[in-house]
């Protein structure tokens, strides 16, 4: 990646073109004639030069892929799955593939930027400037006047940021991201403590389940790690070894995981505690024995009548559950983000204790810790972030640093962000792209794209190995873009002190060095070095570094049955008639929006591309006089949206429903003002263990009388049978 | 003057290409239409064209609805990509012998430097799956930076298609000669088999019954689309459920 | 002012005498209405040279829409790509196609007026063959336009022309395409020479009446003809071969226009009926439109009146109405073929075509095709009355092109793969179709100051074959053979 050529390489190169051209052509006396068949074949018959792979960690989502990028020519190619990755085993998520969308996005923040905020032109530093304004921040102010807001991914600037804050007293990072506000995974993982007693999050062996009900959880979309579940989901339907497994999904609107389902149940939004709690007792019933406390209070004729789901239904479900020899229960999604979400997941996972399958194969597991990491970390649940804001807007934060997050657009209106961000003295984001919140910060000082960057990411979830997923650039930085750590390392140095003796690096991979160092030590590593400039080789050609054995744990289920478990119907905020269900686009997620294949993807269920529609059942639709692209207003306690219908066969008339990953304001001229955002819509409502009850929201829905034509791939003629006379 | 049919039609590649698609675990999660646009330098059309039957893409996810609320079911995500006839409709009514087929691979080829975009090919296609330049789509730098180089960036006026990724398809046969063997069943795959999460497309060598496309395909209850027409499809479908 | 006015006068004058035997067929026919050659000659060459402003008029506003609507948007469409039209997926082919078949359908009525009525004798066809060689010779140069312009890479069009390159490009003969391509060009040429060949004798006339750049213009099309026995023999054995030999070129060359469709696979498309009903349907627009020129050539231009009378009209009248029927027994034997087929997408299109989005099209073309000229032209007087069977061809037109409509991108929408379903909206094809159909009234416009639109000599042979005849009380039309 330099630009100096040396004579070692241009050797190399020789030798390449030497061995292509003597492999294009053949070597054999026939190939001698060379035919000059310019119209007559594919171009793709001949192929350019050599390629080069570089493995590296996928950071469109926290799950982290291992991906390994085909480069040529110095410029980034293709992004396939790292084979030898535990948890994707080679293959990636359509973000995954898009992501050379970002790195050549023609909307990057391409150098430091000082601006006034709010305004999008700005005037460009130098690095040594942003530098020094890093480190004056960091030495003018208190410690604790000092934030750290980060996205999901970069773990190693999370431990670099964990290791600063220890060190000197600042405050101590908080990361968040919208999917982990959609996952609700603060909520799951406080089931599991209640529950089990550890916290932790919890691993849901689809692929060995013969019988999977799923309550909210979109696995095969964004929730948690997708690749991993969908790879589990294909087990539960091909393995050779036993019978096609069933998929049921619970929820009031089919997501495209639902739309794989055997059986998708469409219960009325609040009663998924009282539908899981009539099963468990219906299923422990069947069973023989002693009724469970867990599941003694819960009459499931009322759940019947409440969920509007037929007690039949109810007890042919629970038949399946009781008899399966391997059934499996994960909660998720819209069914923890209401206001009872964390009974929900309990009783969820109490479920699954009737099927008694916790630490077998098909069963619920502890995820692995990954290697470098002593303790469960999660992200923060919007009510922790409603501190954050709080205090933001109370003054006691001077400087916040941004990275890798966009709170101004992922945080729900009502949290005011963005009027909180006012109250800091100095906002400092090192965006890749030019987001909302780095159009309200006073400096862009830009850190490289993910395939540009060296670090690692934690593996949460999905393997049962521990994975520690390296990254390492796969082509020189393309814009002046400069490291995140490589800058507060030199600012720690420039502020000197406490700052310098904190972070003693020379750069960013002397930190990484430092940080995975520890993991030499370690015996069932996949490989092993002797030191650590051969075991950084190696953990950057393998993309990382993970163990050899299944080091998933078994929850202590000693006594998950005899716990009250509360059978309530969770509660709704707001006036409308209509509940109000937002997720996450499958394509999109948080973050695609700027990325233009993304954008051109169709929505798996609805087929849309391009826009944010309102998905109405056809009823409804026909009830309130609604057609497909007729602009509606829906009103929530917390504001206002004009989007256009998509008439959805596959939801309840009481629901409607509407993605999240549009409606930027900012953020490049594919994502800027397309769409619209839902969580626009969303009040603070929490539930108790302090996830958004994003799911909890009752709406109002007026038509406009303005139709906005949706750009769906499907055909409206051939699969509604518009014009054919046999509408739906 | 050599006839197109004659051209290729060396033994020395030997292998013919067939696809395996289970529509049972495909989750329609997209993984693979993004994998070949990104692959195969595909152009993104934009909202209002994208909308009128005018996106590009090479491989389409088709679901339909059955049945009405509250029994409505989607039908399994059905992939639809170049099925590479092997009796293929769109071959002989090309005027300008742009689409061809290739015997050394059994493959429907696109050139498309001999296409003058009368789009017969594209009416006559039972499938619907071949996508048209209808303008130059404008790729803004620096995305240019990300188009594979062993794939032509087609201009406005010419039609393409799948092409069963042929360039990885001729990388690997030439890594094959050059080692003095065949190519190998699992060496190298298309890009959206390579992508898919549920390993739900499975691409390799028909004529080889050890392969694991051919024996996937022998399973029995497979089904080749429009197979009334003739078309000789060499994509096998599996409904299952 | 010579001619006609006079002889108008005389002819009210004795249209007062009713029933008058000779003065009655006179009046009606015209062969049996001689005129004195030389006063002849001088009516056809004033009715080239007496131009009103209205003319130009109408030439100019026609000029800017050409200009606009066909070459502009046509520059503009090979700027910018196909994408401004309304072609996509699955009609990938749409209006640039229907009005291919429409103008080679409206080319069509001028080789069978002309040369199979020629070949036949049909006497009253004399005075308007030329009319209608010249529609033939301008439709296929707007089906030309028409069919290039829906080329993706036009500028590579010459590719598709069978010549030892060094591309090593040969262009597919399993193609319906490069049989179309063969069959238009050889149809153009054939006709463009069959209208060149009755037109000599007319420019050696021509020639000897005008003065200036015309007479320079008249002697190079005249070739030198005096008018000799010789010349006249060679003229007649070539008119002769080209009217028999033009006359399979003409229905071959409508049936591999169908062929594009039928050889296809597409439902809607796939029927063996194609070829002669697309021929009949050619037949039925083109004599449409010839009714049109004539009642247009007549109502606007000096001295026409004298040439085009109700006979004509009556004539082609009674054509277009056992046209019109053979029209309606070919779509009944398609639409029952493919019905009686059971293929289901088939059936489906079939649903859709008559109660689909665009239902109204498919009942207005059976209404305009079938019960106009059903209603209309049985009568003799209404089909005798030129703006009657104007509106009547004009109908028919319209009603041809809606079936072809139907036949392009309608049946397009509707295709094996129901998930790509979709309705074609037209974009720049617009101003394109009226830009071709301007320049095609363009291109009449300027032959009528041209050329001679009525073929002179063969009129007055005619009217030296024809004379009346009494028989007792009976008074007959006697014909000598001539030729």
């Amino acid at each position: 990646m330099s630009d100096k050529f040396s004579r070692r390489d241009f050797l190399k190169l020789a030798g390449v073109g030497a061995a292509s051209t003597a492999i294009l052509t053949g070597c054999g006396p026939a190939s001698r004639y060379v035919t000059r068949e310019p119209y007559m074949l594919m171009p793709e018959y001949n192929y350019n030069g050599q390629s080069t792979f570089y493995a590296t960690t996928c950071r469109e989502c926290a799950a982290g892929c291992g991906l390994v990028v085909r480069t040529s020519q110095g410029r980034a190619i293709k992004t396939e799955g790292n084979a030898n990755h535990p948890l994707n085993l080679g293959k990636t998520c359509a973000r995954g593939q898009a992501t050379l969308h970002g790195l050549y996005n023609p909307d990057r923040v391409t150098d430091p930027i000082k601006r006034t905020r709010g305004n999008a032109a700005g005037t460009t530093v130098t690095w040594d400037d942003a530098t020094q304004t890093v480190a004056d921040a960091l030495k003018n102010y208190k410690p604790e006047e000092i934030a750290f807001l980060m996205g999901t991914t970069s773990d190693h600037l999370f431990d670099l940021l964990t290791d600063l804050s220890a060190q000197t007293g600042i405050n101590s990072p908080v990361r968040f991201g919208a999917l982990s506000m959609f996952e609700a995974r603060a909520t799951l993982s406080k089931a599991a403590e209640n529950l089990f007693g550890e916290a932790g999050m919890p691993l849901f062996d689809v692929g060995g389940a013969q019988v999977v009900f799923s309550f909210g959880a979109n696995f095969l979309e964004t929730w948690l790690s997708p690749v991993s579940y969908t790879r589990g989901f294909a087990g539960l339907r091909e393995a050779q070894s036993k019978k096609r497994g069933t998929f049921i999904q619970f929820e009031s609107r089919m997501s495209s995981t639902a739309g794989k389902a055997d059986e998708w149940l469409p219960l009325r939004p609040g009663t998924e505690a009282l539908v899981v709690l009539a099963i468990g007792r219906l299923a422990s019933e069947l069973r023989g024995g002693p009724l469970p406390r867990a599941f003694a209070d819960v009459d499931p004729a009322d759940a019947a009548s409440k969920s509007g789901i037929k007690l039949e239904t109810l007890e042919h479900l629970a038949e399946m559950f009781a008899n399966s020899t391997g059934a499996l229960a994960i909660p998720g999604g819209t069914a923890l983000g209401q206001s009872n979400g964390l009974a929900v997941a309990e009783a969820v996972l109490a479920l699954n204790a009737i099927a008694d399958n916790f630490g077998k194969p098909g069963g619920v597991f502890f995820s692995a810790l990954a290697p470098n990491q002593t303790e469960y970390q999660r992200s923060a649940s919007v009510k922790e972030m409603q501190e954050f804001v709080q205090k933001m807007a109370d003054g006691k934060f001077k400087v916040l640093f941004v990275h890798g997050v966009n709170p101004v657009f992922e945080l729900p209106a009502s949290s005011d962000f963005k009027n909180a961000l006012k109250s800091v003295e100095q906002v400092i984001s090192f965006a890749t792209f030019p987001d909302e919140t780095a159009l309200e910060a006073d400096y862009v000082f830009p850190d490289h794209h993910a395939l540009e960057s060296w670090g690692y990411q934690r593996v949460v979830t999905g393997s049962a190995q521990p994975v520690l997923s390296g990254s390492q650039p796969v082509v020189s930085p393309f814009y002046n873009t400069r490291a995140t750590v490589d800058v507060l390392i030199a600012a720690a140095q420039l502020a000197g002190g406490k700052f310098a003796e904190a972070l003693p690096f020379k750069d960013e991979v002397e930190f990484l060095q430092s940080k995975v160092a520890s993991l030499m030590s370690e015996t069932d590593g996949f490989f092993a070095a002797p030191d650590i400039n051969t075991f950084m080789a190696y953990f950057q050609q393998y993309g990382g570094w993970w163990k050899t054995t299944d080091a998933r744990t078994i929850p202590n289920t000693a006594d998950v049955l005899n716990r009250n478990l509360v059978g309530a119907e969770a509660e709704f905020a707001g006036e409308g008639e209509f509940f109000f269900v937002p997720f996450v686009s499958p394509t999109l997620a948080e973050a695609g929006a700027n990325k233009p294949w993304l954008q051109e993807l169709p929505d798996p269920t609805t087929t849309v591309m391009w826009n944010t529609w309102v998905e109405i059942n056809p009823e409804t639709a026909h009830e309130l006089g609604l057609e497909d692209d007729d602009v509606v207003k829906i009103t929530s306690e917390a504001g206002v949206l004009e989007v256009p219908v998509y008439r959805y066969p596959a939801i309840r008339p009481d629901t409607i429903a509407i993605p999240f990953g549009q409606g930027y304001t900012a953020y490049g001229q594919y994502a800027a003002n397309r769409g619209v955002n839902p969580a626009d819509l969303l009040g603070q409502h929490f539930n108790e263990a302090g996830d958004l009850a994003f799911a909890g929201m009752k709406v109002k829905i007026e038509k406009t009388g303005k139709k906005q034509p949706l750009s769906r791939l499907e055909s409206i003629m051939g699969v509604y049978g518009v014009g054919l006379g046999e509408e739906h | 003057m050599i006839r197109p049919e004659e051209i290729k039609m060396s033994a020395e590649h030997v292998g013919k290409w067939g696809m395996v698609i289970d529509q049972d675990i495909c989750t329609g999660c997209q993984a693979c239409v993004a994998a070949c646009a990104m692959e195969n330098n595909i152009s993104f059309v934009g909202e209002k064209d994208s909308g009128y039957g005018r996106s590009m893409h090479w491989i389409r996810i088709e679901r339909f609805w059955e049945g009405e609320y509250p029994e409505v079911k989607m039908t399994p995500n059905q992939p639809m990509l170049c099925q590479q006839c092997n009796s293929a409709t769109c071959e002989p009514v090309c005027p300008a012998f742009a689409t061809v087929h290739s015997q050394a691979e059994q493959l429907n080829l696109q050139i498309y430097n001999r296409c003058v975009g009368t789009r017969y090919c594209g009416n006559n296609c039972p499938y619907q799956v071949r996508s048209f330049n209808w303008r130059d789509y404008e790729r803004p730098e620096p995305l240019s930076n990300q188009l594979n180089p062993d794939v032509t960036v087609r201009r406005m006026g010419v039609m393409e298609k799948c092409t069963f990724c042929i360039q990885r398809i001729h990388k690997a046969q030439d890594k094959a000669k050059a080692e003095g063997r065949e190519v190998v069943d699992g060496e190298f795959t298309t890009a959206c088999a390579q992508a898919c999460p549920a390993s739900a497309i499975t691409f390799g060598r028909v004529d080889d019954p050890e392969s694991l496309v051919s024996q996937l395909a022998q399973r029995g209850h497979g089904l080749k689309h429009l197979e009334e027409l003739g078309t000789l499809p060499n994509v096998t479908y599996f409904k299952g459920g | 002012m010579a001619g006609y006015n006079k002889k108008e006068e005389h002819a009210h004058a004795k249209a007062e005498v009713h029933n008058h035997g000779e003065e009655h067929f006179r009046e009606k026919h015209l062969m049996l209405d001689p005129l004195p050659r030389g006063q002849m000659n001088d009516m056809v060459m004033e009715s080239m040279y007496v131009t009103s402003w209205k003319f130009w008029v109408v030439f100019a506003i026609l000029s800017v829409i050409v200009a606009y609507g066909l070459f502009f948007s046509w520059g503009k469409m090979i700027a910018e790509g196909l994408g401004i039209a309304g072609v996509n997926r699955p009609s990938y082919w749409g209006i640039f196609l229907v009005n291919t078949v429409f103008w080679i359908g409206i080319s069509h009525a001028g080789t069978f007026i002309s040369a199979i009525l020629r070949v036949f004798k049909a006497e009253f066809r004399r005075p308007f063959t030329r009319a209608a060689e010249l529609m033939t010779t301008f439709g296929l140069v707007q089906a030309g336009f028409s069919v290039f312009m829906h080329m993706g890479r036009v500028w590579l069009s010459y590719w598709l022309m069978p010549y030892a390159n060094q591309r090593m490009l040969w262009p597919n003969l399993h193609s319906p395409l490069t049989w179309d391509l063969l069959a238009i060009t050889t149809y153009l040429l054939s006709s463009t020479m069959y209208l060149f060949l009755p037109l000599i004798p007319d420019v050696a006339m021509a020639r000897d009446r005008s003065t200036g750049w015309r007479k320079t213009f008249y002697k190079i099309l005249a070739l030198g003809f005096r008018g000799t026995e010789g010349e006249w023999a060679h003229l007649r054995n070539a008119m002769n071969i080209f009217a028999f030999a033009i006359i399979p070129v003409m229905f071959s060359v409508h049936t591999i226009v169908s062929w594009d469709f039928a050889a296809a696979t597409r439902p809607g498309w796939n029927s063996s009926i194609f070829g002669p009903y697309f021929v009949v349907g050619a037949l039925h627009s083109g004599m449409g439109a010839v009714i049109m020129v004539l009642a247009v050539v007549r109502g606007t231009m000096k001295n026409m009146k004298y040439f085009i009378r109700a006979e004509h009209f009556d004539g082609i009248g009674r054509l277009m109405l056992i046209i019109s029927m053979a029209w309606a027994y070919f779509f009944f034997n398609d639409y029952m073929v493919q019905w009686y087929g059971g293929d289901k997408w088939t059936q489906q299109l079939l649903h859709f075509h008559e109660a689909g989005p665009m239902g109204w099209m498919w009942f207005a073309m059976l209404i305009f095709n079938v019960v106009v000229p059903w209603a209309i032209l049985w009568n003799q007087k209404w089909r005798s009355t030129p703006w009657i069977v104007f509106v009547v061809g004009f109908l028919i037109n319209i009603g041809m092109w809606f079936e072809r409509y139907i036949i392009v991108p309608i049946s397009l929408s509707i295709n094996r793969m129901p998930f790509t379903w979709r309705l074609y909206e037209p974009g720049v094809e617009i101003p394109l179709g009226i830009g071709t159909l301007a320049f095609f009234i363009l291109l009449y416009m300027a032959a009528s100051r041209l050329i001679p639109l009525i073929p002179v000599w063969e009129v007055q042979e005619g009217q030296m074959a024809h004379e009346l005849k009494k028989f007792g009380r009976e008074t007959v039309v006697s014909v000598s053979e001539l030729e």
